[in-house]
């Protein structure tokens, strides 16, 4: 194949298309409010993934950011408030979840804690001003160890973008339901979502804000 | 019925809102112009010819949509092709190559993006630029030849 032919395939992996929205396939007519346009591939594996009982009756809209799920729905399924190290899953060295993520752990500048796996994501528990913060981080896309927001609808939900290949989402305010893959549905704290490159990373803390947290994601280098 | 067509449609999602997205240059266009366009593929599915491949079948009338969107609208953009962060951060040759693919004229820069960045066939190209499935190969042609002199 010419050069240049086989230079535009090899560009096909680099370019950063927009988010792949996701659509109604229900498809009686009817027109669908425009939202946040932030998506991922991974909806086909959701359902068999998790298993919320009485939630999917009342589903609002669905938010899909890399391997992060957000689901917005009218009453909020059962949970309790549980500590953060709830999902974190066993410990492993930096080199195996450096394996695992296709690159090495992304500390926040200044942070170096122990790392814990549980179904492909990798995750650190660390203090950020007295307050315990948890990032996991989690290669995007097909990966089935996909995370899952449940957030009522008085959740207050923000896109923005941390860099302009970085779209993130903000889940503040109200309430909402954090679900694991094997770990039981706890309330979740504040939470900036956030992709980059094939990573999707999520940073949560019951008293982060929105300043916080985005320093603390643009400070992440792996 | 309505589960069969979203599984039948499922799997071409991604490239049916990139292929809008080229036409639109705009995402929420993008995205509205797939949205409708799954309405009426859901529609139309009756004179869909079994046997025939679904994905250009799909992709024409996503392109439709999306060119009746971009008419209304009544704005030319440019193609705002980005770069992900790291890799290409590293390749600078391979920015500029992108660079001078958004740089191009419409045709030649939709037809290189459909071929090359989305993969499409040149059966599927054409459904995406609506012409003969002959006429993709001569304007690939044209269109690499264009890209190589501003490359240079």
């Amino acid at each position: 194949m010419p050069e240049l032919e086989h230079a535009l395939e090899l560009l096909a992996t680099e370019v950063a298309w927009p988010a792949t929205p996701v659509f109604d396939l229900r498809v009686a007519p009817r027109r669908r409010r425009r939202w946040l346009a932030l998506a991922a591939p991974a909806a086909a594996a959701l359902a068999a993934a998790f298993a919320v009982p009485d939630s999917r009756g009342a589903i609002l809209r669905f938010l899909h950011l890399g391997g992060v799920t957000i689901e917005r729905v009218r009453t909020l399924p059962p949970a309790e408030e549980r500590p953060l190290a709830t999902t974190l899953g066993e410990p492993v060295s930096e080199a195996d979840a450096a394996q695992l993520l296709g690159r090495p752990f992304a500390f926040p500048a200044g942070v170096h804690a122990p790392l814990y796996r549980s179904n492909g994501v990798v995750s650190a528990l660390f203090s950020d001003g007295g307050e315990p913060v948890l990032l996991s981080e989690l290669r995007a896309g097909s990966n089935p160890a996909v995370l899952k927001k449940i957030a009522g609808a008085s959740t207050n939900t923000t896109a923005l973008e941390l860099a302009p290949t970085e779209p993130a989402i903000w889940i503040a305010g109200a309430e909402h339901v954090f679900v694991a893959p094997a770990a039981p549905p706890r309330l979740a704290g504040n939470t900036l979502i956030w992709q980059r490159g094939t990573l999707t990373y999520r940073l949560e803390g019951k008293r982060l804000t929105l300043e916080r947290a985005k320093e603390l994601a643009r400070s992440s280098v792996g | 019925m309505e589960d069969s067509f979203a599984e039948l449609v499922r799997p071409h999602l991604e490239v049916s809102f990139r292929v809008a997205y080229v036409i639109t240059r705009d995402a929420a266009e993008a995205e509205d112009a797939v949205q409708d366009a799954l309405v009426k593929a859901w529609r139309a599915l009756g004179r869909f010819r079994e046997g025939e491949p679904f994905r250009p079948w799909l992709l024409a009338i996503v392109a439709n949509e999306a060119r009746n969107r971009r008419r209304s609208a009544g704005r030319r953009l440019g193609l705002a092709l980005r770069a992900a962060a790291e890799p290409v951060a590293e390749q600078p040759d391979r920015r500029a190559l992108l660079d001078a693919l958004s740089a191009l004229p419409e045709e030649a820069a939709s037809v290189l993006a459909y071929r090359f960045l989305l993969g499409l066939s040149e059966a599927e190209t054409a459904a995406a630029l609506g012409v003969a499935p002959g006429t993709v190969k001569s304007r690939t042609s044209r269109a690499l030849e264009r890209l190589r002199e501003s490359y240079a």
